[in-house]
């Protein structure tokens, strides 16, 4: 790539492609014997040596995770600290990685050649009992997201449920669950109806500024609602498709530590790592891209353990997933391939384009990209976490921001909007006495509690347009996930005690270009 | 023998490009057009028309003409099968058969599964 083109259309005029495959031989690299059925990154491998080569490297990237704290020379017995938890999309690689999961660990007794079709490394029974309790297979249905597309969740109950001696509990989720208060609860998240006030998020500026909703907690009937005021608000196609992958995140996070999960298993294959931490990186978060490859998160609010979230395939390539599906007979769920709303030119489809491109005439490059990003860490640890996502956050993304971009701020304002709540105050008296003061004062924002992609996210209208006008009421009171005004309770009080509310001033476009001007190229 | 008779499959999300259908045989003529053309009057045993073992290349040109219902920008690309669509030939990648150069013989079994969906 000589620039920031459409890698669709420039990678042919960059890139020749070229036969993968030299034909030198056709025998399995393996067993020496066979011949070969598939090339796996320039490696020629039987049907026989494919299944127990797959296996091996789930193994090799899930089992040194498995035990709380790391082996010492002698490799001791499997035993995680709780339970298991599987996210399951029904896509390719989600199906083999249950696949795996089952055949490999919950497999009650190895029957010969039915249990790995023609693979030799069966479960031994001390692989058996790894994890506490019932495996849970979590499934987040997104069809409330988008007009027009189905429910599948009964399709994915009936993949999940056909593992002989139903082996996993299935638990099914929706998008909308992430403004349902019901869900919260039964999460553990706490009771959403009790908390002292709700925030609404005032998206129609970059400020991020919290508003106080006037009615407390939405019914469980409008959380679908919710979510479609949450989306609607979000500035691009590219926003929208980040912004319910960070959902699904979450949902499937609360639901594994609701289940005292000390583990949860995702999907993601090399494949699919790279086309995530490169469409990452452009959208900002390059501060947690060790993260995407591996991550622990200590629930908040405090419960259960912490979860480690392993992505077990992530030596395996989309194209081993598919091949094992179809010898293993499974069939991922139908579903278009970009759905509506997730725009074809969206930077994760332009990405993913450019990476299977990649893979298919250079696919030792995909490996690459995925073990840099690896090593990847940032120069300034960080305890923060981002109160939308939960991955690491620079300290205040708003400081970051003003380092590479043209902003201003005002002097912190001391906390007199009404977000600390005096002991001998009644709520009422607290609203009758702050809402004067709302008036002139500005109120606390979001933005000090983001990751930088959070916030590029939420307020990258600027550079796209807007996917759809808000109204201006709308606009202003655009409802926040649960546990978002879970932590807000907590963080905003607290910060608003210690005077550190940042608070942004807004530029007029005319200041903006008039501090830009000088950078300005002619066109 | 003129003609062949292929099983084509389709996997992993691509059957939404061929009316949903999983599994289709599709007849072909062993020797077809050089240039490629897919069209009834090309394909006549009797046309005027340069004629070459049909191959693999030819068939996924084909099938994007003649049995694809929508988006053939999804299946092929560049004269070619797209990118993150994998071909099995006999249960084999044609990667090892040659790819689009396999030559296609009677009852073969010719896989296409996308890989576009990787969730
Ligand atoms: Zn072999
Ligand atoms: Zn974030």
């Amino acid at each position: 790539m000589t620039s920031c083109g459409n890698p669709n259309v420039e990678k042919d005029a960059l890139m020749e492609r070229r036969p993968k495959y030299d034909g030198k031989t056709k025998i399995c690299v393996k067993c020496k014997e066979n011949q070969g059925n598939v090339v796996i990154r320039h490696a020629v491998y039987c049907k026989s040596c494919f299944f127990p080569l797959v296996q091996t490297r789930f193994k090799r990237t899930l089992e040194p995770s498995i035990n709380p704290a790391p082996d010492g020379p002698r490799r001791k017995a499997l035993r995680a600290a709780g339970s298991l938890a599987v996210g399951f999309s029904g896509g390719t690689c989600s199906m083999t990685l249950l696949d795996l999961v089952a055949k490999t660990y919950l497999t009650t007794r190895p029957t010969g050649n039915e249990s790995m079709k023609g693979g030799t490394d069966h479960p031994r029974n001390s692989e058996r009992g790894v994890w506490k309790g019932k495996p849970t297979v979590c499934y987040v249905e997104v069809c409330g997201a988008f007009s027009g597309q189905i429910d599948q969740t009964e399709v994915i109950r009936a993949i999940v449920e056909r593992y002989p001696n139903c082996p996993f509990e299935f638990i099914p989720l929706r998008l909308e669950d992430s403004f349902n208060p019901s869900w919260w609860s039964s999460v553990g998240g706490g009771n959403a109806v009790d908390s002292a006030r709700s925030f609404g998020l005032d998206i129609s500026d970059e400020e991020l500024r919290l508003t106080h909703i006037s009615q407390s907690t939405p019914p469980d009937s409008s959380a679908l609602t919710a979510l479609k005021a949450y989306l609607s608000s979000v500035p691009t196609l590219t926003a929208v498709n980040s912004t319910i992958q960070t959902l699904i995140r979450l949902l499937l996070f609360h639901t594994a530590a609701a289940h005292n999960a000390s583990h949860l298993l995702l999907g993601t294959s090399l494949t699919s790592l790279s086309v995530n931490l490169i469409s990452g990186i452009a959208q900002g978060s390059g501060f947690a891209v060790a993260e995407e490859a591996k991550e622990e998160w200590t629930p908040r609010p405090a419960r259960g353990l912490p979860v480690r979230v392993v992505r077990p395939l992530r030596d395996v390539g989309v194209k081993e997933c598919a091949i094992w599906n179809w010898w293993a007979g499974l069939h991922p769920v139908d579903r278009p391939w970009y759905p509506s709303g997730a725009g074809k030119n969206a930077v994760d489809s332009l990405t993913r384009d450019f990476i299977f491109g990649l893979e298919t005439d250079y696919p030792a490059t995909v490996s690459t990209i995925a073990r840099t990003c690896g090593k990847l860490a940032s120069k300034e640890d960080s305890d923060e976490r981002c109160i939308l996502c939960e991955r690491p956050a620079q300290r205040r993304v708003q400081d970051w921001k003003a380092q590479i971009s043209i902003r201003s701020y005002s002097d912190a304002t001391p906390a007199v909007s009404g977000i600390t709540k005096p002991t001998h105050l009644s709520d009422d008296e607290i609203s009758n006495l702050t809402q004067a003061k709302q008036e002139s004062k500005p109120e606390p924002s979001l933005a000090p509690y983001l990751c930088y992609a959070c916030h590029t996210t939420l307020t990258s209208r600027s550079i796209r347009g807007m996917t759809a006008p808000l109204s201006a009421q709308r606009a202003k009171e655009t409802p926040l996930p649960m546990w978002v005004r879970s932590t807000l309770d907590g963080v905003v009080a607290k910060d608003s005690v210690d005077s550190e509310m940042i608070q942004s001033k807004k530029l007029t476009s005319q200041d903006i270009k008039s501090q830009i001007e000088q950078y300005l190229i002619d066109e | 023998m003129s003609q062949l008779s292929l099983k084509v499959e389709f996997g992993g999300g691509i059957e939404l490009l061929f009316s949903k259908k999983h599994t289709i045989t599709v007849e072909l003529p062993a020797l077809v057009p050089t240039d490629d053309s897919t069209d009834d009057q090309s394909l006549m045993e009797d046309t005027a028309k340069e004629k070459k073992p049909a191959n693999l290349a030819y068939l996924v040109l084909y099938l994007r003409d003649r049995l694809l219902t929508e988006r053939a920008e999804l299946f092929v690309e560049n004269g070619t099968v797209r990118p993150g669509i994998l071909v099995l030939v006999n249960d084999t990648d044609w990667q090892l058969e040659g790819e689009g150069d396999y030559e296609l013989k009677d009852k073969d079994n010719i896989v296409f599964i996308s890989t576009l969906h990787g969730g």
